[in-house]
């Protein structure tokens, strides 16, 4: 494991106010991003080399003081208030000279990273990837087991091609499982105290597939007409 | 000999212990992704007995999780913060966990085109890598590592709009193969295949390893080239990562790096190894690609497969343009923004494409070591194929406007919103510059490359370190120029080869 990397003193707060403006906000969307998004970002860097946090920390305190730079007046970025924050990073963000554009989309790119791979961000926006990847998972079990030639043809077919999803459907599998779920869960305040899917859960078994009749080759039918003949005989 | 074996058969993962590691082999290779895994399972079948050397950690499918920092850290190197300096700065992205890059890669398998293969055979001395003398290897790679045709209906709506956009305008395209046994669509390949659908070398070069006698050693990072007698005989390095300090040493009648074109310069660099023609660590070309997004009014993202297509109707000018479908924090950052204005348009992530302009590139950077071992990592976009960017955005625009997107978002500064059909020839006119625009690759190549004549390549057609007999290079840097496609199959298939003509001269020294 790499060292663990955390923001210190003062470079804290300036990294704190960094985030809290950049992270995400909707009306309607209550958890407080900016702690949680800020101890991701630091799990982050903690994977990267002691010259690239040094980097970081220092373009923090570049930002930190820029104000008199870009003529957004003497006050340090951290001690103005959001909105401002806002303006003045946005400035930078779009200066003609693109070093200071790049910094500042090095941050963005961080932060956005962090910000929209959280659960509930995801969850909030519609794209819950946990129960979407748990649903690719048991389909892909399914297909797996269509494949084996005990049960099915030696070659490989689609799911869609045997008619048991359509191709349209085939990206909607578990849709109607996820809606069902997703009404369950709401009603259920138990279900709300924990509502993230464990990030790696087992691949659930597979639904049996439906039977379908399937047209024996020349070889099968001679081995299974012999056999029945021999029965035949031996009876 | 302290170690661990894992359930995965002849996986070792180091334990803490007294004193030096020291192990013995035929070949030792460093590196488990497209090119060391081929190279190392092809010696083994040969006979001989491989460790393959890993920097990174072992982490199957079921260690995939769904929190993106979280495995960026984990499989990728420097958590996915790498960049080239240039005109630009260029972000790319380099696999560093046991399969390398072919974890984290988007899984398209093309071959080397021919117009490629017939330079590097006459230009280049390369008589081997002709169509018709690759094209047996091809079909192996090909067949190892499952290259195929996604499932029907598995592709995705992003797919879907591009393939739509495409047929309305005529244009050519190019069904991808990938290696993939029914992928489902999960749209996380960068982090991980979570179904175990994409066919990394975890599941096809490796086991083939295992099944020879081989075996993988992770967190060993190597950082000496030992030599003795005028002959490269193993390499030391340390153990990293563990919470434990250790070196390690492994002898060996010859060795293989494969750390891919950014690293194995590096190591060689490092280590004092350059060739009379310079050639180590130049020719670094990296395929220079760019995203755009555009927003439509029907459902199109999150769900479906990375890439089924490829636009192919201006590769001759160099210009390939595919759809490319990524998870909800890579959408994110496709956009110059953040905080409430980034969050408006997030909640619209659903109805917003994305795709890219891949570019066959022109421009030959290169990979340097500076003082105290610093590594200086530099590529410049040339303004030649930053007219064809701008070309290519144009193209890439027309298809989304055809296929009905309402608004299209470039990867110019100065111009990062296209509202009509009628702001392209604007775009093409603004010409937006180089240090205006946001690249992106993960296609590094040529920084070792091999040539006939020892005074312009850095490798022998066998893959031999010029002047430095028993040290090999099978990756990547390998390569020696721009392919224009996905480059894990030429890779693959380059590993085989030098694999196949090594094992075979050791095998006669053995003999004799």
């Amino acid at each position: 494991m790499q060292s663990a990397f955390e923001f210190r003193g003062y470079t804290r707060v300036i990294a704190r106010a960094l985030v809290e403006t950049m992270v995400p906000r909707w009306p309607g969307f209550e958890p407080e991003l900016t702690e949680p998004v800020l101890q991701r970002l630091e799990a982050t860097l903690s994977a990267q080399p002691r010259a690239v946090q040094t980097l970081i920390v220092a373009g923090l305190w570049g930002l930190e003081v820029s104000g008199p730079v870009f003529g957004h007046g003497l006050g340090r970025l951290s001690a103005v208030d959001r909105d401002e924050r806002d303006r003045r990073l946005t400035a930078i963000a779009h200066s003609s000279v693109p070093t200071f554009r790049q910094g500042i989309l090095l941050y963005q790119t961080l932060v956005n990273l962090c910000a929209y791979s959280m659960p509930e961000v995801e969850r909030f926006l519609g794209a819950n990837r946990r129960e979407w990847r748990n649903d690719r998972q048991r389909l892909r079990a399914l297909l797996v087991q269509l494949d084996d030639p005990a049960r099915t043809p030696g070659t490989p077919e689609a799911l869609g091609s045997h008619g048991v999803l359509t191709p349209a459907a085939y990206i909607e599998f578990g849709a109607a499982e996820r809606v069902a779920e997703a009404v369950a869960s709401s009603a259920s305040p138990a279900a709300d105290a924990n509502p993230v899917t464990p990030a790696v859960s087992p691949v659930a078994p597979a639904r049996p597939r439906p039977a379908r009749p399937r047209r024996r080759t020349a070889t099968e039918r001679t081995a299974t007409d012999r056999t029945a003949s021999d029965r035949t005989e031996r009876s | 000999m302290v170690m661990h074996r894992t359930d995965a058969p002849r996986l070792i993962i180091p334990e803490a212990g007294p004193g030096e590691w020291v192990l013995d082999c035929d070949v030792v290779v460093v590196g488990s992704g497209a090119g060391g895994a081929a190279a190392a399972a092809t010696l083994a079948e040969s006979g001989l007995e491989v460790l393959c050397l890993e920097e990174g950690g072992y982490h199957p499918t079921a260690e995939y999780s769904a929190d993106i920092a979280q495995m960026l850290g984990r499989i990728l190197r420097n958590g996915g913060a790498t960049a080239i300096m240039g005109r630009a700065p260029v972000p790319y992205l380099e696999g560093r966990c046991v399969g390398g890059s072919t974890v984290v890669n988007g899984g398209m398998c093309w071959r080397t085109p021919e117009r490629v293969l017939d330079v590097w055979s006459r230009a280049y001395g390369l008589e081997a890598f002709s169509a018709r003398r690759l094209e047996p290897l091809f079909e192996e790679v090909e067949r190892t590592i499952n290259a195929r045709y996604q499932d029907p209906g598995s592709e995705g709506p992003n797919n879907d709009a591009f393939k739509l956009g495409a047929d309305r305008l005529g244009w050519r395209l190019s069904k991808n193969r990938r290696n993939q046994v029914h992928c489902v669509g999960s749209n996380d390949c960068v982090t991980g295949c979570p179904t175990g659908a994409k066919q990394s070398t975890l599941t096809t070069w490796l086991p083939r390893l295992y099944a020879n006698g081989g075996a993988v050693v992770t967190h060993c990072k190597v950082e000496r080239i030992l030599r003795s007698g005028g002959r490269v005989v193993g390499v030391s390095g340390r153990v990293v990562d563990q919470g434990f300090e250790r070196r390690f040493s492994v002898r060996a009648r010859a060795v293989v790096i494969s750390g891919g074109a950014v690293q194995t310069p590096i190591l060689l660099l490092r280590n004092g190894i350059q060739v009379r023609s310079g050639a180590v660590g130049r020719n670094f070309t990296i395929h220079p690609n760019v995203k755009m997004a555009a927003l439509f009014d029907h459902p199109v993202a999150v769900r479906g497969a990375h890439q089924a297509w490829q636009c192919i109707e201006f590769e001759h000018e160099g210009i390939l343009m595919a759809p490319g479908l990524i998870p909800l924090a890579f959408q994110s950052v496709a956009f110059n923004d953040f905080g409430p204005r980034l969050a408006q348009r997030m909640r619209d992530h659903e109805y917003i494409a994305t795709g890219g302009i891949l570019v066959d590139d022109h421009a030959a950077g290169r990979v340097q070591v500076m003082p105290f071992g610093i590594p200086l990592i530099r590529y410049d976009v040339t303004d030649e194929d930053q007219r064809r960017f701008v070309l290519g955005a144009s193209y890439l625009a027309t298809l989304f406007f055809e296929a009905g997107a309402r608004e299209v978002y470039t990867p110019f500064h100065h111009f990062p919103r296209l509202r009509s059909p009628d702001d392209i020839p604007r775009l093409k006119a603004a010409m937006p510059k180089v240090q205006d625009t946001e690249y992106f690759t993960a296609h590094l190549m040529g920084t070792c490359r091999m040539h006939a004549d020892h005074r312009q390549g850095a490798l022998s057609p066998d893959g031999q370190v010029w002047d430095h007999p028993g040290l090999y290079v099978a990756d990547a840097a390998s390569m020696p120029g721009t392919i224009g496609v996905n480059p894990q199959v030429t890779i693959m298939a380059i590993a085989r080869h030098i694999g196949l003509r090594l094992g075979e001269r050791l095998r006669r020294r053995a003999a004799a």
